[in-house]
């Protein structure tokens, strides 16, 4: 191992990256020095967790250089990476449930050691471990049995277990309670004056200003500042986080909102999940946008009204009667559509054919009292659907999993739109899909609003958001932390929101 | 369909695309024509006919497995339940009239099939789990309840069945036209019914299936009940074949329809496979075993052979889905 000519441990310059023609990451640069904690912020979908998994391995480069300690490298896999000193603790859990903590903590070294446990050694080093970070957790427990604080904790000691030279914590703290936070920050103070350099992302803007040293933000794929935090301040970074224009990509429509409200929520709790107290209602006519981090509850609040995740309290309120939705089918009886931020997995079947996809919903209108579909009735729909959402196919029967990502989130849409839904809720209608596509489908819901729908969006991308809605919510950490009105509508008063600060106040 | 036959057939590469796609219709006709070379016995009436009348009891469980491996899951115990149920209308026939005792039988066996239906989609167990549980208490409650022998057809109406399940129309063995008949409704209801319908989306991607509204444990409860309504239709005829209805019958069964239904090109993780393609896998194992018997080969090889032709029918369905 050479010296390098400066003092930088990790050197990542000119990073680009696309995932097909969707560019990701566009000449980005990071460098951390040995022993410092450095913030790497930015909004949803700007390309932090692209720029990590590059690091880590889990991801190639498609351009650019990463110098570790004055050499280059280019893992691979995570393995590679790991070998080379570099450990990510995932926002994702990445534990095995039904193997003990120990097993979990040394679960890379198993497979290279010998071919007998040595369950002594193995749960006496776990446990020194353990205690070291200052949590009480027996090593010899089963993960599925650690609550989910301890279960991060594993994965950071996890991480740590190895020669660590750098380590990446993605959003460690969103499960955790001031006084675990506070103990994590703890460690990594530990670990930083040990010499390790560590990437911390976050979107706690106060959590950054209490224990990083230097932090880079980035915006679109770009870096867009990189300096030390004492040369900086929220309002600073918040600048360098947004500052886009709005492009024309939001086609102008004939806003025509009925008075009273179609569809109303009153303190809704979920028994499982973290939403709670959330109140709002939806107006004929009107696209209500739900804004929010990643993880604060946005997607669980949809799926609790649609009655996927089982609720605590609350009332919901359709056309002026209390309805109750304590399942899927209930909602749908009632009208509501969802359309799932996670097409492949929840909203499509993609081995089917398009025509089998749309007319799931709809059998009601296009079957016999006895169930035999009424098969010209079905391909009219079906084909009326197609050539209104303007979905590109040579017919009705190509399978979707051949389809492209906006086609097959047509293909969704029309899933509900087939039914003569009364509200529909739409998570990220526009991940994954390229720029024409968005268009068309930002021009669908519109033409749903016109209808006299009460149309959800819920978007992590803030210029949809504010391009499409007629009103914004914004959650924070489960419920909603406040409203915001067209004249309203920023980048900057949505993060404040979404990080639970206040709006700034101008004279 | 975006080609005509004949587009499609105008190249090789089309010609093996052909072939590829429709692989156990290929399979099935070479089989036959290597059938008809090597034995003159084949093509004759009593063989063929011979032929259908073996396929037909498996081949109305395989229905009711391919409905199953449709949402995804297996039903292990139809094999006993044939047994169990080929006993129950042999004790039933000798009670009660004919048409009662076919009823009542058919009651049973979807009452049956609820079970492993309820375990599955209300209590969330293992598909494989629960009616592998169903598949030894049904064995173990048919030997009770003929306490280990054959019960045999006493009755008037035992009769009847027996000359009913012996005979054939216009050349066809009448079982075997109840077991087309069951194919043909199947066929119609997977393409032209909801629930056909359904139970496809459901094994496709159930979880997508269950946020579209679609009552998803009903369909699954329903397609074992169904599946426990076929065992007994498929030992009402068993038995009927033999004039008794015994505790030994139905011996792994559930792993031939399970075969025919794999081979027909159905998929085991749910969403792919039609009621064509599995008369077809039914058709193939029968065939394997009949021409096998025509040449003398012994059991054991036989099994060995079944075994070679299932992987590769599979192997060649794999180039269908690159």
């Amino acid at each position: 191992m050479k010296n390098s000519a400066n003092d930088y441990r990790l050197e990542m310059t000119g990073i680009s990256k696309s995932f097909g023609v969707v560019s990701v990451l566009k000449n980005v640069n990071l460098k951390v020095k040995p022993g410092e904690i450095h913030a790497l912020l930015g909004e949803n979908g700007a390309g932090k967790s692209t720029l990590i998994k590059i690091l880590s391995g889990v991801h190639q480069k498609d351009a650019g250089k990463v110098i570790l300690n004055g050499e280059e490298i280019a893992p691979k896999n995570t393995h590679e990476g790991q070998v080379l000193g570099i450990n990510v603790v995932y926002q994702e859990l990445s534990l095995v449930n039904d193997l003990s903590v120990a097993e979990n903590i040394y679960l890379h070294k198993l497979g290279a050691s010998k071919s007998w446990m040595n369950w002594k050694g193995l749960i006496h080093d776990a446990q020194e471990l353990l205690d070291s970070l200052g949590f009480k957790i027996d090593a010899a427990a089963k993960v599925k049995d650690l609550s989910i604080v301890q279960k991060q904790v594993v994965e950071i000691a996890k991480a740590i277990s190895e020669d660590t030279k750098i380590l990446v914590l993605d959003e460690p703290t969103t499960v955790f309670d001031p006084n675990d936070v506070k103990k994590l920050f703890q460690i990594l103070f530990k670990l930083r004056d040990q010499g390790v350099s560590i990437i911390y992302i976050s979107h706690h803007l106060d959590e950054i200003f209490k224990i990083a040293d230097t932090v880079t933000v980035l915006r679109d794929g770009v870096d867009t500042g990189s300096m030390p935090i004492s040369e900086t301040d929220k309002d600073g970074v918040i600048h360098l986080m947004i500052g886009r224009e709005l492009k024309d990509l939001y086609p102008v429509r004939d806003i025509k909102i009925g008075t009273v409200p179609i569809f109303q929520v009153k303190n809704l709790t979920a028994k499982n999940t973290m939403v709670h107290d959330v109140s709002f209602e939806v107006k004929p006519g009107e696209v209500l946008g739900i804004a929010g981090l990643g993880g604060s509850g946005r997607t669980e609040t949809a799926k609790l009204i649609f009655g996927a995740d089982k609720k605590k309290s609350g009332t919901l309120i359709l056309e002026g009667k209390e309805i109750k939705t304590n399942s899927p089918v209930d909602a749908a009886g009632y009208q509501i559509g969802f359309v799932s931020e996670d097409r492949k997995e929840e909203g499509v079947f993609l081995p089917l054919s398009i025509r089998r996809n749309i007319s799931v919903t709809s059998f009601k209108s296009i079957s016999s009292k006895l169930g035999f579909i009424n098969v010209d009735n079905e391909y009219k729909k079906v084909l009326g659907l197609i050539e209104k959402l303007n979905i590109k196919t040579p017919n009705s029967e190509v399978n979707v999993k051949n389809l492209s990502g906006g086609n097959q989130q047509k293909v969704a849409l029309a899933k509900w739109l087939s039914i003569d839904s009364k509200v529909i809720f739409i998570d990220e209608p526009t991940r994954g899909v390229d720029v024409g596509a968005k268009i068309e489908i930002y021009n669908l819901i519109n033409e749903v609003a016109k209808k006299g729908v009460g149309v959800v969006v819920i978007s992590s991308d803030m210029p949809e958001i504010m391009g499409i809605s007629d009103r914004i919510l914004v959650m924070h950490e489960g419920t909603f932390y406040g409203e915001l009105t067209k004249d309203q509508f920023s980048e900057e008063n949505i993060l404040r929101y979404s990080i639970g600060e206040p709006l700034k106040q101008y004279n | 369909m975006t080609l005509t036959l004949k587009q499609q057939l105008s190249s090789p590469a089309g010609i093996l695309k052909f072939l590829v796609k429709y692989n156990t219709i290929f399979i099935f006709i070479l089989l036959v024509i290597f059938s008809a070379l090597i034995s003159d016995v084949f093509f004759t009436s009593v063989n063929l006919s011979n032929l259908l009348k073996q396929v037909s009891g498996i081949g109305i469980i395989s229905i009711g497995m391919l409905i199953v491996i449709l949402t995804g899951g297996i039903d292990l115990s139809v094999g006993s339940m044939v047994a169990l149920l080929a006993v129950t209308f042999a004790i039933l026939v000798n009670i009660f009239a004919l048409p009662l005792a076919i009823l009542m039988t058919i009651v049973i066996g979807f009452g049956l099939g609820s079970i492993s239906g309820y375990l599955v989609a209300y209590q969330k167990m293992a598909p494989f789990v629960a009616t592998l549980a169903l598949m030894t208490i049904a064995r173990g409650m048919s030997f009770i309840y003929s306490k280990g022998s054959p019960v045999t057809f006493t009755t008037v109406g035992g009769q009847f069945m027996s000359d009913f399940a012996n005979n054939s129309t216009l050349g066809i063995p009448n079982i075997a036209i109840v077991f087309f008949i069951i194919v043909i409704c199947t066929m119609v209801m997977l393409r032209y019914n909801v629930f056909g319908r359904l139970i496809i989306a459901i094994g496709s991607n159930e979880e997508a299936s269950r946020l579209s509204g679609i009552k998803v444990n009903k369909y699954k409860f329903l397609v074992y009940a169904i599946s426990g309504a076929l065992a007994a239709t498929a030992a009402i005829i068993v038995a009927s074949r033999t004039n008794l209805g015994s505790p030994n019958m139905g011996m792994a069964w559930e792993l031939d329809a399970i075969a025919a239904v794999v081979i027909g090109g159905a998929s085991l993780n749910g969403g792919k496979g039609t009621a064509i393609n599995t008369l077809m896998g039914v058709l193939i194992l029968g065939l394997i075993g009949n021409i096998l018997n025509l040449l003398n080969v012994p059991s054991y090889p036989q099994q060995v052979v079944k075994g070679a032709i299932i992987i590769f029918a599979v192997l060649l369905q794999r180039f269908e889905s690159k």
